[in-house]
């Protein structure tokens, strides 16, 4: 199955061969669950907008050229899912999600007992939860190695150093926040 | 090295975007730099952290419902096709069995084009043809003049007139019969065919010579016609000779005068 690129097989959607996309979401749901989760949303709504992301792939399947990698063509996608979603929740006046800290630490207590143990996780996971969104964003997609980062550039709309130096700099602001948390 | 180089060239490190080369030129510069060393560490403290940050599994709803997306999108990819009528239309067209028959027919014009050039030997089979019919029909011509019945040398003699080009044996036949046939009628009928041919001065020549072997005034009549018709002159003398015997008809008589006074 492996032979049968990303690329390959979003073609082949795209040609009408719609059962490929079933493959395609069984590659990447993880992926972007993670994505979604840790931008901040709980995980139902998470679910929500991976089911989302592969909707609008369908809807857009025409506009799919090939060029440059299927990961980062699905992520720019995910990464406009999430703020549409975000832009709806604010218009809508009702905070139907948790805050992303307590988002984490109420899923952590609900899902995984033993994340209690870890503590480095947990609170590595609740910096990541108070890290501004652009940031978080970023050192996400630049966390999938598959990303290069003139992709990465392309998902925000920067230049490549840019882009590396928006990296960076949120690595630093998390191992800030990291460390205050650990302090306190 | 500016902040922002080092910020670049750092997280190329950590993320491994680096060549061999710039890897180890920027950990001798590292090496050198013992502030830069540090924040470097920092960096790689947390990109390593950041390996191990990891999400929940998401639930098999999620799964189902979008397995339950995609087959519905499926089928109402499926049901929106035979809507479209031109898919179908154009697949008819493309049936393997059409361009089949595409094929087999012009193969068969191919064929066909190959072997026309062998039906042009027609025109040459027809000439042989119509040469052993003249042969027949020659046969058939000197046979029937032969024959003791009136009747049959009639025939010989109208057969004979269906030769487009009658050759030397048919023209001697004919003019064999003029001068010595018993029936007048074959003998008329033997001018008539002989008349097709007076252009072939062996024919104008028998004509003449046959004026004074004629007896019956019809045929010396025909003949006087024709002498006129054909202005021979080579046919006054036999006509002089003719119009010396005594027992010639009165009209007959008259007639040849006034050809003569024609041809000359």
């Amino acid at each position: 199955m492996h032979n049968l690129t990303d690329n390959v097989l979003m073609i082949k959607v795209k040609e009408g061969d719609l059962d490929k996309l079933g493959l395609l979401y069984e590659r990447h749901k993880r992926r972007l669950f993670g994505f979604f989760y840790h931008m901040g949303n709980n995980p139902s709504v998470s679910e929500d907008l991976v089911q989302n992301v592969f909707v609008r792939i369908l809807k857009y399947r025409k506009s799919y050229t090939g060029e440059g990698s299927f990961t980062a063509w699905m992520f720019s996608m995910a990464r406009n899912v999430n703020y549409d979603h975000h832009k709806k929740v604010a218009k809508d006046g009702i905070s139907r999600e948790i805050s992303p800290e307590d988002a984490h630490a109420g899923s952590e207590d609900s899902l995984n007992e033993q994340m209690d143990h870890q503590g480095n996780k947990v609170l590595l996971n609740r910096a990541l939860g108070l890290l501004a969104d652009d940031k978080r964003e970023v050192l996400l997609l630049s966390k999938y190695r598959e990303l290069k980062f003139h992709e990465i550039a392309k998902i925000l709309g920067c230049t490549e150093g840019a882009a590396k130096v928006r990296v960076h700099r949120a690595l630093k602001d998390l191992k800030t926040i990291f460390l205050q948390l650990e302090t306190t | 090295m500016k902040e922002d180089k080092f910020e670049i060239q750092a997280v190329d490190f950590i993320s491994g975007s680096m060549t061999e080369d710039e890897a180890r030129r920027f950990e001798k510069f590292l090496d050198e730099n013992s502030q830069y060393r540090e924040k470097f560490n920092d960096l790689q403290d947390v990109w390593g952290m950041m390996e191990e940050i990891d999400s929940p599994k998401p639930s098999e709803k999620m799964d189902e419902a979008f397995f339950e997306m995609l087959s519905s999108e499926m089928d109402k990819e499926r049901s929106k096709r035979p809507k479209n009528g031109l898919p179908n239309w154009l697949s008819i067209v493309f049936k393997p069995q059409l361009a089949y028959g595409i094929f087999l027919l012009a193969l068969g014009l191919g064929i066909g084009y190959v072997l026309a050039p062998t039906a042009e030997t027609g025109p040459t089979e027809i000439l042989v043809a119509d040469n052993e019919t003249e042969e027949v029909r020659q046969k058939l011509v000197l046979t029937l003049l032969e024959q003791p019945s009136a009747n049959q040398r009639l025939q010989g003699v109208s057969e004979a007139n269906k030769f487009e080009n009658a050759d030397e044996i048919v023209i001697k036949a004919l003019l064999q019969t003029l001068n010595s046939d018993s029936n007048v009628n074959v003998r008329l009928a033997a001018i008539e065919s002989l008349t097709n041919y007076v252009d072939n001065p062996m024919v104008r020549q028998g004509l003449v010579q046959s004026i004074p072997n004629q007896e019956s005034p019809l045929l010396q009549i025909t003949l006087a016609n024709l002498m006129v018709a054909l202005q021979e002159k080579a046919s006054i003398e036999p006509f002089k000779q003719l119009l010396k015997e005594k027992q010639l008809d009165t009209t007959v008589k008259k007639r040849i005068e006034k050809s003569i006074q024609s041809i000359i």
